[in-house]
């Protein structure tokens, strides 16, 4: 399989998961104010609504790296020569890497630690609500390895990166 | 000297073009390990955790998916049709049509820059087409999208709220004068420019054409009524007002018969998106701001400046200094994301209202999204009319002042952004 192709099979999930944790993260809001006008307060939704933010940011941190949308500053490293711009960038990748790749051993770790113990109103396992740090670091350090060749040639041809207004123009 | 340096390392990491949102993480990775070794690590997981479970800011999603349906289902185009005929026959009318649509939701999604894409889209070569110069249609959209920051429904202000710990509500109310003032100085300008320069009369004013597109646009007049009413009203939270938006925009959306599945599916991507880019800011700052409170580095700041001067109007010139050239180099969510932990002891030890400061914050945040060299919606708006970007900034002084005037009056006459608060909520 390309490596194109694997892109886009990874950002096609990535955004259906996306997509589906923001649609029911709008479901949870809408009900959890239905309830409360009908006088019947869901106990567990402030809870529940909490962590699937929590879901959301992970998973879709992951597809934004994917997509480049993270904020940053690009200028001064794309205006250095050829050789400090390259080992900025080398330097830049491997601390992200490295960073999400501490984030998803250490996320593992945690989960094991926490063992049984669940949320507080709904006895969901708080394993599985904490499992998105350990996957979303995975994921995101998959994006940047897939990134990788995109963002090593621009930096060796001296190209900016996409900017926000490439993002959203993409977007429409 | 230690933390100095790590501060350093954090600063080197973003200049690198690492995201602002990792370099927090990974610096305060970096401070956890020479400060208190290998061990401290094992929470920091559960910090960015916790750091992205801040209840109020699940209205930031709803809000951005609510502003993408509005956008691409129809509601937008019908709201400028309906401004057309109700403005289009004074001078410079189509200007004035772009200040109000901006003003009507441009933050609702968020994003001004998204929004001076899907927006200026639509106005800015119509304008072009009508004959106005193109350095001024960006000029004008770009700058009437920043001022919708203080305009509620307003990310940047939910954002501010939870950073400060202050009311949204409060926040959102501060915003209404000061915008609405602000948007009306905006056409005054435009109008000013358009006898000056001669720019054109888009159509002699014909009261059936006010009464069809009022009658076409009407549900969407609802959507602002149901949602800031239910939030003023005390009925609902910001959050619960942004569920309902994206309720009310999906159906009325639907009744409009032009939303497509997708535009819906990149609605909805887009949402998740840029709550991501944002909620990983928060999280990680969450990261960043236990290595800061043990540093106590807030608290030397406001000492420092405390020893300088104590006197209220002295340091809120000094805080304007700031954050106007934070605005200028940082996106607005993360200027406000790493400033406010900071100087949130200075703003209280002088005894600066926060909902007050909050206004100021958001709107040097807009000042600074129309100043190179980011300039995000400046850019994104010369992109759209195909404009030179020296071309635009030039058109866009005599609106920046104007933002600058609006700073000067919401930051020394209290009582212009605080007046509705004091009255309805003190």
């Amino acid at each position: 399989m390309s490596l194109l192709k694997l892109r886009s099979g990874f950002e096609w999930l990535l955004e259906v998961i996306t997509m589906f944790l923001v649609v029911a993260l709008t479901v949870v809001v809408l009900l959890g104010v239905s309830f409360r006008y009908t006088g019947n307060s869901l106990g567990w939704y402030d809870e529940v609504a909490a962590v699937m933010l929590a879901w959301v940011t992970y998973y879709g941190a992951a597809l934004a790296a994917l997509k480049r949308a993270h904020i940053s500053v690009p200028g001064f490293v794309y205006s250095r020569p050829r050789a400090v711009r390259m080992a900025m960038v080398v330097l830049g990748e491997a601390i992200i890497i490295t960073f999400f790749v501490l984030l998803a051993i250490y996320g593992v770790y945690i989960i094991g630690v926490l063992g049984s113990s669940t949320l507080v109103s709904v006895p969901i396992p708080i394993a599985v609500t904490q499992s998105t740090i350990p996957i979303g670091a995975a994921l995101y350090v998959i994006a940047e390895l897939l990134n990788l060749p995109d963002i090593l040639r621009e930096a060796w041809e001296g190209r900016k990166p996409p900017s926000e207004q490439d993002i959203v123009e993409e977007l429409q | 000297m230690t933390t100095a340096l790590i501060l350093l390392a954090g600063l080197a990491m973003i200049f690198i073009n690492i995201p602002i949102a990792v370099a927090l993480g990974a610096v305060s990775i970096v401070a956890m390990l020479v400060l208190q070794g290998t061990n401290s690590l094992l929470g920091f997981p559960l910090v960015l955790f916790e750091g992205a479970t801040k209840f109020p800011l699940i209205a930031i999603p709803l809000f951005v998916l609510a502003g993408a349906i509005m956008n691409t289902g129809g509601i937008s185009r019908r709201l400028i049709d309906f401004a057309s005929a109700l403005l289009g026959f004074v001078r410079g009318g189509l200007a004035m049509v772009n200040v109000g649509t901006s003003l009507f939701f441009a933050e609702i999604s968020g994003s001004a820059v998204a929004d001076v894409a899907a927006l200026g889209s639509i106005l800015i070569p119509e304008m072009k087409r009508k004959g106005y110069p193109a350095p001024f249609a960006a000029a004008i959209t770009s700058s009437s999208a920043s001022l919708a920051i203080i305009i509620p429904p307003s990310i940047p202000m939910i954002l501010y709220a939870a950073m400060a710990d202050t009311s949204v509500v409060q926040l959102f109310v501060a915003g209404i004068v000061p915008g609405v003032v602000g948007g009306l100085l905006m056409m005054v300008l435009a109008w000013y420019f358009a006898v000056r320069y001669n720019f054109p009369v888009e159509q002699a004013f014909k009261l059936s054409r006010v009464w069809t597109t009022f009658k076409a646009a009407g549900l969407a007049f609802l959507l602002p009524m149901i949602i800031l009413g239910g939030i003023f009203g005390g009925f609902m939270t910001a959050t619960e007002g942004a569920a309902l938006a994206v309720l009310a925009s999906l159906l009325i959306s639907f009744r409009y018969g032009e939303l497509r599945w997708k535009k819906l599916r990149a609605a909805m991507v887009d949402g998740g998106v840029q709550t991501a880019v944002v909620m990983l800011l928060v999280a990680s700052s969450a990261l960043l701001g236990d290595f800061l409170t043990r540093a106590q580095l807030p608290q030397m700041l406001a000492a420092m400046i405390g020893d300088f001067t104590s006197n209220k109007y002295m340091v809120l010139a000094l805080l304007n200094i700031f954050l106007l050239l934070i605005g200028m180099i940082l996106h607005s969510a993360a200027a406000i994301i790493l400033t406010v932990p900071i100087v949130m002891p200075l703003v209280m030890m002088v005894g600066i209202d926060p909902v007050h400061f909050g206004m100021i914050v958001t709107l040097n945040l807009a000042i600074g999204q129309q100043t190179p060299p980011v300039a995000s919606v400046l850019m994104t708006a010369c992109s759209v009319a195909k404009a030179d970007i020296w071309d635009v900034s030039k058109a866009n002084v005599p609106f920046v002042i104007l933002l600058f005037v609006l700073l000067m009056l919401v930051t020394y006459v209290p009582i212009f952004p605080m007046g509705l608060v004091e009255l309805f909520y003190r």
